[in-house]
């Protein structure tokens, strides 16, 4: 059985402008995947749907065996975080180190093992020395380390980037994902909601979201062999792939070439 | 006339005594007219502290900032009005959708020109014609801006600017969380409204690839320094960009990496895909 496995889920804030439409869904535990989709494809819905933050109209989401509702919804809170786009969104505590102690204080972790674990996840994400700091003197990327490290703090099995590096400078930008690759290398679920394709090709499998339901998915070389469906799916490939798809229609495209561009546009 | 900037320098307060450096020695000068400009630079190196200076929101700690031939010193001058400066150069800050709050598209944009106290049926005049340059037809007028997407929620706060008619626009990363199709048709759109105006647009922006294709200026900040002023193109000429924080836009890495596996001698200042695309056909076929 998969991890996250989501059977048909409709939802709509209007029933004639339905946002997700019969979604289903699976994610095996310990797999980095990222569900692409252009603005308003729903993909920032599904993810919300996915942590609780709304629920489905109909169909079920299961998650490490247990059906998503209201009374379980608190418990599957412990097993799978979610950092935002906007970090002064998530933002909580006065100082780093409350931030950090939140989601613990609301689990009811003891003090002392609270004070040891807020030291040992600001170390991991390299905020330690930055633990008495307020929200206002941390850049985006920091305040970005400081939401992961309270998702760490509690021991969770998965986390969602809602879009989570769109908003950080392109150097914030590549520590995050070396980050993300780390956490997943260390048996995390990652699960990146984004709609740069550049980001999207450091995931194991790609799912593309469009019109509230699962359009395409697969490993990325498999997807980036019809163009067609990212264009459809009002998304862009990566420049490289770009360039050797018209070159290919132009007959201009050589062999070295073509595996040249491949290999730069997928090396992450 | 346009912005002039004399021998800047703002600090913030720090810790204790300390102060924190945000702007050091800037003099720079940009035209209310026909100038479309990026300014560039890593989180923290200055960008929004100088784009706040353009519009008097804030005030330098030593030097001269002449908005329109008003001096803008650190002493504040009760003579001066600065809310007709706020008025002359538009500000937009990032995400400004989250600051639409009227029931109708319409009054959203109507409330910048009537807090300059533009009588009502002009102001309802302007929002129209603002709406229009942002590319959104009338029948918008009357929408809730909370029903709108993402991007026609940015065009509206766009619009709500523009309606103020300012000599010159400035954006604060306008296309961060808009997918591509989203970025280009804003992009588009300022190139338009700065073709047709002739009104100076400023972008702040971490994206190089825009930058080269629709800008005609740079700024590079680094710690508060103002480290380069001058075309896209003799900027990424450049082999020391990285030393700012810098990256080269997609098509110019594309190419250099081509010339140097397969030894080619492309001309890799190319702007856009398609251009990139007909120079290496070109090559390949000849």
């Amino acid at each position: 059985m998969s991890y996250i496995d989501i059977q048909n889920i409709n939802f709509a804030y209007h029933p004639k402008r339905p946002i997700l439409q019969n979604l289903s869904l699976s994610i095996d535990k310990g797999q980095w995947i990222a569900i692409l989709g252009h603005n308003g494809s729903g993909k920032s819905t599904l993810a919300k749907a996915i942590i609780g933050l709304l629920e489905p109209d109909f169909g079920t989401i299961d998650i490490d065996g247990m059906t998503l509702s209201p009374t379980t919804v608190y418990e599957i809170r412990k097993k799978i975080g979610i950092v935002f786009q906007n970090p002064d969104n998530q933002f909580v505590g006065v100082t780093v180190r409350d931030d950090i102690a939140f989601g613990m204080e609301n689990l009811g972790v003891p003090q002392a093992e609270m004070l040891e674990k807020i030291d040992f996840y600001a170390e991991k994400v390299g905020m330690k020395a930055f633990l008495d700091k307020e929200p206002a003197e941390l850049s985006g990327g920091q305040k970005q380390r400081v939401a992961i490290a309270g998702i760490l703090a509690m021991q969770m099995d998965a986390i969602i980037f809602d879009e989570a590096t769109s908003m950080l400078d392109p150097t914030a930008r590549r520590e995050l994902m070396d980050y993300i690759r780390e956490l997943h290398n260390e048996g995390l679920t990652i699960i990146m909601i984004t709609h740069d394709i550049e980001e999207a090709l450091w995931a194991q499998r790609l799912v593309i979201i469009k019109d509230g339901t699962v359009f395409r998915q697969g490993t990325r070389e498999e997807l980036l062999k019809e163009p067609v469906t990212f264009i459809e799916a009002g998304l862009e490939l990566p420049v490289g792939l770009q360039i050797s798809n018209a070159l290919k229609q132009m007959n201009a495209l050589s062999l070295e070439l073509e595996e040249h561009l491949w290999e730069s546009s997928l090396k992450k | 006339m346009g912005i002039q900037f004399k021998e800047v320098s703002f600090q913030y307060p720090g810790w204790g005594k300390q102060f924190f450096e945000a702007l050091k020695d800037i003099s720079l000068t940009i035209n209310d007219k026909d100038e479309f400009i990026a300014l560039v630079g890593e989180t923290g190196s200055g960008k929004s502290t100088l784009a706040q200076h353009m519009n008097a929101l804030i005030f330098p700690t030593s030097g001269t900032v002449e908005i329109n031939g008003v001096p803008i010193t650190a002493k504040r001058n009760k003579k001066i009005k600065y809310n007709s400066i706020r008025q002359q150069i538009g500000l937009v800050f990032q995400f400004p959708e989250y600051q639409l709050f009227e029931e109708t598209v319409e009054k959203d944009i109507m409330f910048g020109p009537k807090n300059f106290r533009v009588p009502e049926e002009e102001a309802r005049e302007m929002a129209k014609k603002a709406l229009n340059m942002v590319g959104l037809s009338d029948k918008y007028l009357t929408r809730n801006p909370f029903n709108l997407s993402g991007g026609e929620k940015k065009r509206v706060s766009i619009a709500g600017i523009l309606a103020m008619n300012p000599k010159i626009l400035i954006l604060d990363e306008p296309t961060s969380g808009l997918d591509p199709a989203g970025k280009k048709l804003l992009m588009n759109l300022f190139k338009s409204i700065q073709k047709e105006t002739g009104k100076t647009i400023i972008i702040i922006t971490h994206d190089m690839d825009l930058v080269y294709e629709y800008t005609n200026r740079v700024l590079v900040l680094n710690e508060g320094m103002l480290e380069f002023d001058g075309t896209p193109d003799y900027l990424f000429h450049r082999h020391d960009i990285d030393k700012w924080h810098l990256d080269y836009p997609a098509t110019i890495s594309v190419l250099r990496a081509i010339n140097d596996k397969f030894h080619y001698n492309l001309d890799i200042y190319q702007k856009t895909i398609d251009a990139a695309v007909s120079t290496i056909a070109k090559a390949v076929q000849s």
